[in-house]
């Protein structure tokens, strides 16, 4: 972008997509003007939303801090996610981009170590890094996190068979280095969602995809009692998410692998183990139950420490019993 | 009450031998307590190696914890090596050979560094040489008696010879267990009443060595600083710094701790705030620069002393409060706006919601009769129009000020405040903004932002200095975890703004000077205040004792200040915080709240449906950590706090976070 509208061309770009999510917004912006490492270009695309929210945003976020290089292509008309990216990535030059959407943060070190990790990794086409789930509740214009949780991701989940099965990274987790496109093309316009999975698969393909572990990208849940207009694509289109992999495991019919199988295939019997890990994974991380006998000595031995409390928990059980 | 070394020695003019703990008692660190000088090795590391390194303070404490489980179950008597410690630390950061002969080589440096002599122990050290009197360090230590003696010579010890110290990892047992004291007997020869032990350790320097009969004197003064060892990194160090030299110069007076919480960490975040303005004016034009009441008193009193002499930029004190510019800056009266001046479970005489908005309200009730949050709330909405008009004449006394202090000038101007959501700052960017149709923008700078701070991002530039909303969820607890905490200690000699006078008398600031806060201002709060002055402009100018400077003062330092504190507060610090009140700001008019909750009643045989109760009601009204930390020493209470830790893990003492990506 900068090389569009000055001399220089940054090193990154971060485009990112908003559509009536101003407080998200500027959240949003916040995390990349503190972003440590500053050689950077915002791309904001306002898909179709009332621009002078958006400008009210870029407005006060150049108040905070005037050096930030912030743009906005304001859009007519609301379009595809990955045709927004594909605009504000046409409209920009730099060595590498990262996607970042609205909705999501990064920590102020984000740019910082995956910028880094390129320049170590000559044949990298994607640096990703640990993220944090956080789920947070959105009501009105209050945004407040309720709970957070480590999103799980190995070096072995950026592989293509690692992927094949699902996408296993938010956009928030990668930066991309730009002269892919150049030879795997660009984000698959036609796609409603699941376009950046299927970017991922294209993308390794120019190059392997290096794990950072340090949990740099914070990628936001909106809880199901949150308001819908707030909720994540993926939360909120569930069903359309079913869908389109339904349709991309067709297309891949026709496609094959980097080791010469048939890509929907593939495709297809990763998605069921993966399934099989995310169950196990889920059992794995179910709290252990105690026994019958361990429960019944705890509380005895409750009941001994503080006979009060014992007293008035038999008393409890005997109302529930009695239904009084 | 302490006795001099020549008053010791003269008690016990029969011993031939004088034993000496090591650390605290010959020699200590220029820094609060010994496992910062882990966060100073991993600051050297950083910043000569790189981030590898980040995270190293925390595990070199976890790699001892776990040398020494290990070594517990080899031999119970035994202690650990520093090998055994960094080939743990070595596991756990998953370092190479040359990385951890890189660790063990910065660690013994910044030991040696650190190293200082404890003022009691140099003095005892000197008369027994010139008495004659045979010396022998004994310590518990994984270090070799050859680093030990290095530190001693760094430290001014330089007589004292390696056979003159022994070591427990060097001799199979250790003080706490009373196997070195055998050893001593063993060695050196000595019957156990011909010998006097100075130490400062309950355990390892009084009661093992008296068992064996040996006479012993304890002197803890060197530990008067330390707190949870597991938090260390290196943002804790100019904190820990100052701690230290305060602990060095009140070593003969005695330790002040509402002098050293004023000093220390109300200084650091008063700095910081200046720290974070100099950032600003050096970044960009400003107009105008405004401490705002009452949390940026302290910032502008230093700004006075300092900057003010040294900039362009005026800097002005701005009377400020959130009830006069969330009532002036009223355009609609909705729920939102009566959830904002009713507390939820708040109980209330309708006077007093009258007074809140500035006007009498219509109803049929009795101005005494108290109502509850839901009935005070309709009677606010049934209002709306009187509530509207006293909110438009306020507002034009507030402009009438604001024109006054400069505000209104066009141009960029800078508003110091100490946080938490950001909303007061927002409603006078706005009144501003509309005022002077955008030609005076407004830019908040804060020390701490709580995720309510998310939704005034898009009505005021902010910053948080500190902790902002962009901060881990766990942070973000803990931050409103304290906020009671500093409200209540960054303060002025004055009562909250409640209005602004007339323009004949020159929209001049009302304040509400509370009983409460006047009476704590007097006997506590003041005191602590000037000491934080005092503080604050040397690390200005460049002349605090303990060497920490203005450049130290990063938003991690002030976190780590805020959080050391606030979030793991000492004994002592506790008994002195204990004593505070907290006015709530919108009525100005109570006694306040201790800031310290008091625990729940039978609180052991609390059902756990009803601790939520309990967490949310202390955290949103008092101190929430440090009523935590007290229930904890109360007998019934302790069980009850474990549980309360079990539920909410972040209230727990760590508050640094721990690094998976090794």
């Amino acid at each position: 972008m900068r090389a569009n509208y000055d001399d220089e061309m940054p090193l990154v770009t971060i485009v990112m997509r908003t559509y009536e999510r101003p407080v998200m917004l500027a959240r949003a912006l916040t995390s990349v003007q503190k972003q440590t490492f500053t050689d950077w270009s915002v791309v904001i695309v306002n898909n179709g939303g009332v621009p002078s929210r958006v400008d009210d945003v870029v407005t006060v976020a150049r108040l905070a801090s005037p050096s930030s290089d912030i743009h906005v292509l304001h859009l007519d008309d609301r379009v595809g996610m990955e045709e927004a990216s594909n605009i504000a990535l046409q409209a920009s030059s730099s060595e590498y981009f990262v996607i970042h959407d609205d909705d999501d943060t990064w920590k102020p070190a984000f740019l910082e170590r995956t910028v880094a990790a390129m320049s170590t990794h000559h044949d990298a086409a994607a640096i990703v890094t640990g993220v944090t789930k956080i789920h947070e509740l959105s009501r009105g214009k209050t945004l407040r996190p309720q709970a957070s949780e480590d999103f799980y991701l190995t070096q072995e989940r950026l592989t293509f068979d690692g992927m094949l099965g699902n996408n296993t990274f938010p956009p928030i987790a990668a930066l991309f280095r730009r002269s892919l496109l150049n030879t795997v093309g660009m984000f698959d316009a036609t796609l409603p969602v699941l376009g950046d999975w299927e970017f991922n698969l294209r993308a390794i393909t120019a190059g392997p995809f290096v794990f950072v572990p340090e949990r740099l990208a914070n990628y936001h849940i909106r809880t199901p009692d949150s308001d819908v207009a707030t909720g994540n694509s993926i939360t909120v289109g569930r069903d359309r998410h079913r869908e389109t992999k339904v349709l991309l495991h067709e297309r891949w019919m026709s496609e094959s692998t980097p080791d010469g199988t048939n890509k929907g295939e593939a495709a297809k019997s990763a998605h069921e183990e993966f399934e099989r890990q995310e169950a196990q994974t889920l059992v794995a991380h179910q709290p252990v139950r105690r026994s019958f006998v361990v429960r019944q000595g705890v509380r005895v031995l409750r009941v001994l420490r503080h006979p009060s409390a014992g007293i008035r928990g038999a008393v409890r059980r005997l109302r529930r019993v009695t239904g009084r | 009450m302490w006795r001099s070394a020549q008053e010791l020695l003269d008690q016990h003019k029969h011993i031939e031998l004088l034993t000496l703990d090591f650390f605290d008692t010959l020699v200590t660190r220029n820094v609060a307590q010994p496992t910062h000088v882990f966060a100073e090795v991993e600051r050297r590391l950083t910043q000569d190696h790189g981030p590898r390194w980040r995270g190293y303070g925390l595990q070199r404490v976890r790699a001892e914890q776990r040398a020494r489980a290990a070594a517990l179950e080899d031999d119970k008597y035994r202690d650990v090596t520093h090998v055994e410690v960094l080939t743990e630390l070595a596991l756990g950061m998953k370092l190479s050979l040359t990385e951890t002969e890189v660790a063990r080589v910065a660690e013994c440096v910044a030991e040696v560094d650190a190293a200082q002599a404890v003022p009691f122990g140099s003095e005892l050290f000197d008369e027994a040489r010139l008495r004659g009197i045979a010396l022998l360090v004994v310590s518990d230590n994984y270090m070799p008696a050859t680093q030990l003696v290095e530190m001693a010579h760094r430290a001014g010890f330089t007589s004292l010879l390696q056979s003159e110290v022994m070591v427990s990892c060097e001799h199979g047992g250790l003080k706490h267990n009373g196997r070195l004291w055998r050893e001593v007997l063993d060695i050196t020869g000595v019957t156990p009443r011909k010998i006097l032990h100075v130490g400062d350790d309950v355990a390892a320097d009084v009661t093992q060595p008296s068992r064996l009969g040996i006479a012993t004197y304890r002197d803890p003064r060197m530990r008067v600083t330390h707190r949870n060892m597991e938090n260390t990194s290196p943002d804790v160090l100019p904190l820990s710094r100052i701690e230290a030299t305060l602990r060095d110069e009140t070593y003969v007076s005695g330790w002040d701790s509402a002098h050293s919480i004023g000093a220390g960490a109300l200084a650091v975040l008063v700095a910081a705030q200046l720290h974070d303005v100099h950032m600003v004016l050096a970044q960009r034009p400003v107009t105008g620069v405004y401490f705002a009441a009452r949390d940026g008193w302290l910032a502008h009193q230093v700004w006075s002393q300092t900057f003010a002499h040294t900039t362009d930029t005026p800097g002005h004190y701005l009377a400020f409060s959130r009830s006069v510019f969330g009532r002036a800056n009223l355009a609609v009266v909705d729920d939102a706006v009566a959830l904002r001046f009713v507390d939820q479970h708040e109980r209330i005489t309708v006077r007093q919601l009258g007074e809140r908005f500035g006007c009498t309200l219509e109803t049929s009730l009795a101005l005494d009769t108290i109502v509850d949050a839901a009935t005070a709330r309709e009677i606010v909405l049934q209002n709306e129009q009187q509530i509207l008009d006293a909110s438009g004449k306020l507002r034009e006394r507030v402009m009438g000020y604001l024109d006054t202090v400069g505000m209104l000038s066009p141009g960029h101007h800078v508003v110091v405040d100490a946080g938490w959501t950001g909303a007061t700052v927002a409603d006078l960017a706005e009144l501003v903004s509309g005022a002077t149709q955008g030609r005076a923008t407004i830019e908040g700078r804060f020390l701490g932002l709580y995720w309510d701070a998310t939704t005034h991002r898009t009505r005021l530039a902010m910053h948080g200095l500190a902790m902002d909303d962009l901060g881990a969820l766990d942070d973000n607890v803990r931050l409103l975890g304290v906020i009671r905490l500093w409200e209540t200690l960054m303060t002025a000699p004055h009562g909250s703004v409640i209005d602004f006078a007339h323009a004949h008398q020159g929209f001049v600031p009302v304040f509400a000077d509370t009983p409460a806060e006047v009476s704590q201002h007097d006997t506590l709060v003041g005191a602590m205040c000037t000491a934080a002055i005092e503080s604050a402009v040397a690390m200005v100018n460049g002349t605090h004792r303990s060497g920490v400077a203005l450049a130290d003062i990063t938003g991690g330092a002030a976190w780590a200040a805020m959080m050391q504190v606030g979030h793991t507060p000492r004994r002592d610090e506790l008994a002195v915080l204990s004593r505070l009140r907290h006015v709530a700001s919108v009525d100005h008019k109570d006694g306040g709240t201790s800031i310290v909750a008091d625990a729940p009643r039978r609180s052991s045989t609390l059902p756990r449906e009803r601790f939520g109760e309990t967490y949310d009601a202390t955290i949103k009204r008092h101190w929430m950590q440090g009523s935590l930390r007290a229930w904890a020493r109360q007998r019934d209470a302790t069980q009850f706090v474990q549980e309360m830790y079990g539920i909410w893990p972040f209230m727990n003492e760590r508050w640094v976070e721990e690094r998976n990506d090794y």
